[in-house]
């Protein structure tokens, strides 16, 4: 078994922390919240192997409402920011290195925007809201975007999008989730537009959160049903829930996956947290190779560390894995106390 | 306040002082049934039982009358249940047609999030069968999102500020 140890706490928002992003690029730590603003923080490594948090600075953002999600952009030069006002900010450092600056604001969302994520490739930002869209926009230069699609499958609020990490032939995948219990998934149609092509259900409440694993073959979904279920690619356009694990007592908020510390046949560790304050880390693998493996056979998993209150009594509403080399079992979590926590999973 | 009225002409009830509270029908303190508190237990703990929070939402208005929660029996201190930080409070609208029922668990909910230590974790309900959309209330009440989305819609927060000017009353008579 493995444990969690605390290695920061980094106070600050006055309110409620709903969600936390690791620049891709940079050694920087975002979190937004409730109080309308953005706290950066940046790390490093100290002479004796210690990772060190202090924060940077603070976007007060000038949104009117709640901060719900931010999204960084793979360059990590920059920060969108999706608000209950609806909008979303786009933002950038003056000349690379000074204060945040709003480039733009992107309009269109009829009621509160919940969430934002970049491509993998940084040349797409999707939004998701109360209103039950999701927009996709082209992003060109000098903070230019143009949106090239609304799509309007989903009969209530979209909770979630998230993009496919990888391009998995013969294109990127697009997921929402939503408060209507379902997961869509659209990729885009060179001849036409975005088109949703699969919808995904089983979850019996909200869908919360969604998760690509690293390999891009399988999705992580967390509800408001408690459970973390975990879909499979089975055909080239086709996804199957294979797996729905009990993971919380009360809703599961948030999933990240990450890569962990690899072994063979590793697919990675899922991050687990939700509205009971604990995070639970799972290992999964794929399945065990016999004569005749079905293609919807789940993957492996297992309960490798939980960590209890993670936030004093208070729900945890977001958990995020490390990317860069040699963090990847350094989790981020933002809760209801305003806090973001660090974490290292240690065998 | 809304054009149409859901129940144009609701029972009140008097409040008789006391209807329904455990610790009365007990005629003792309000501490002393409790299960002991001296094992494990930090002495700045305050114990909370379903009367406390009865007491807390019994003055709440009703969005379109001029009564309480308590003299339309939408809350009793019965409906509400406590596991150890994990509340409970189940209402009963008045018609099963109602629809300032999310508004009133808004209410009860806003109450609640504002009154009790943040330890604990509140549900809210309508009582199964009073509602015709007894599901769709219910995720709503229960969806943190929603009802943050939803505290900071000024209209609605006033509404929400209405119904709770006389909270603080817990169940006495306007003096």
């Amino acid at each position: 078994m493995y444990k969690v140890s605390a290695v920061a706490e980094l106070p600050g928002h006055e309110d409620r922390a709903w969600a936390v992003a690791w620049n891709p690029a940079k050694s920087v730590l975002a979190s937004c919240s409730a109080d309308k603003s953005v706290r950066l923080y940046s790390y490093s490594t100290t002479t004796d192997g210690e990772l060190k948090f202090v924060p940077v600075s603070s976007i007060p953002t000038g949104h009117t409402k709640t901060v719900r999600s931010i999204a960084w952009s793979p360059s990590g030069e920059t920060l969108a920011t999706g608000s209950f006002d609806s909008n979303i900010g786009i933002w950038e450092q003056e000349n690379g290195a000074g204060e945040w600056e709003c480039m733009t604001i992107l309009e269109g969302h009829e009621t509160e925007c919940k969430g934002v994520a970049y491509s993998s490739t940084g040349t797409l930002l999707a939004s998701c809201s109360r209103d039950k869209t999701v927009w996709v926009w082209e992003v060109h230069p000098d903070a230019d975007f143009e949106c090239l699609g609304v799509l309007m499958d989903h009969t209530q609020d979209v909770n979630a999008t998230t993009h496919s990490h990888i391009s998995p032939s013969p294109a990127q995948i697009l997921a929402s989730g939503s408060y209507d219990d379902t997961i869509k998934l659209y990729v885009d149609d060179p001849t036409e537009d975005w088109y949703c092509f699969s919808t995904l259900t089983g979850h019996g409440s909200t869908v919360w959160s969604l998760a690509w694993s690293p390999s891009g073959s399988y999705l992580a979904s967390a509800s408001d049903d408690k459970t973390v279920r975990i879909w499979k690619r089975t055909e080239e356009f086709k996804w199957e829930s294979v797996l729905a694990i009990s993971a919380h007592d009360r809703t599961v908020y948030s999933v990240s996956w990450g890569v962990g510390k690899p072994k063979e046949g590793g697919l990675g560790w899922l991050a687990t947290a939700g509205g009971d304050g604990s995070v639970k880390i799972w290992e999964l693998k794929e399945p065990e190779v016999t004569d005749v493996v079905a293609k919807n056979t789940p993957p492996e998993h297992r309960l490798i560390a939980t960590l209890p209150s993670a936030h004093g009594v208070h729900d945890v509403n977001a958990v995020s894995w490390s990317r860069k080399t040699g963090m990847e079992d350094i989790l981020a979590t933002a809760g209801d106390d305003g806090a973001t926590r660090i974490w290292k999973i240690t065998p | 306040m809304p054009a149409e009225v859901f129940n144009p002409n609701p029972v009140v009830f008097s409040p008789t002082k006391g209807l329904g509270r455990k610790s009365e029908l007990l005629a003792q303190s309000l501490w002393i049934d409790e299960p002991t508190s001296s094992d494990g237990e930090v002495d700045d703990v305050e114990l909370i039982d379903q009367d406390e929070v009865f007491d807390l939402i019994r003055s709440i208005y009703d969005p379109e009358h001029p009564n309480t929660l308590e003299e339309l029996r939408v809350v009793s201190a019965p409906q509400i249940k406590i596991e150890q930080n994990w509340v409970t409070v189940e209402f009963t609208p008045t018609v099963p047609h109602c629809g300032m029922s999310t508004l009133i668990g808004l209410c009860i909910r806003v109450r609640l999030l504002r009154s009790l230590p943040n330890r604990f974790k509140v549900d809210i309900f309508v009582k199964p069968g009073s509602h015709q959309s007894e599901h769709a209330v219910n995720k709503q009440l229960n969806d943190k999102e929603r009802v943050a989305a939803a505290l900071e819609n000024p209209v609605l927060l006033d509404t929400v500020e209405q119904c709770l000017r006389d909270a603080g009353r817990r169940g006495l008579p306007i003096i």
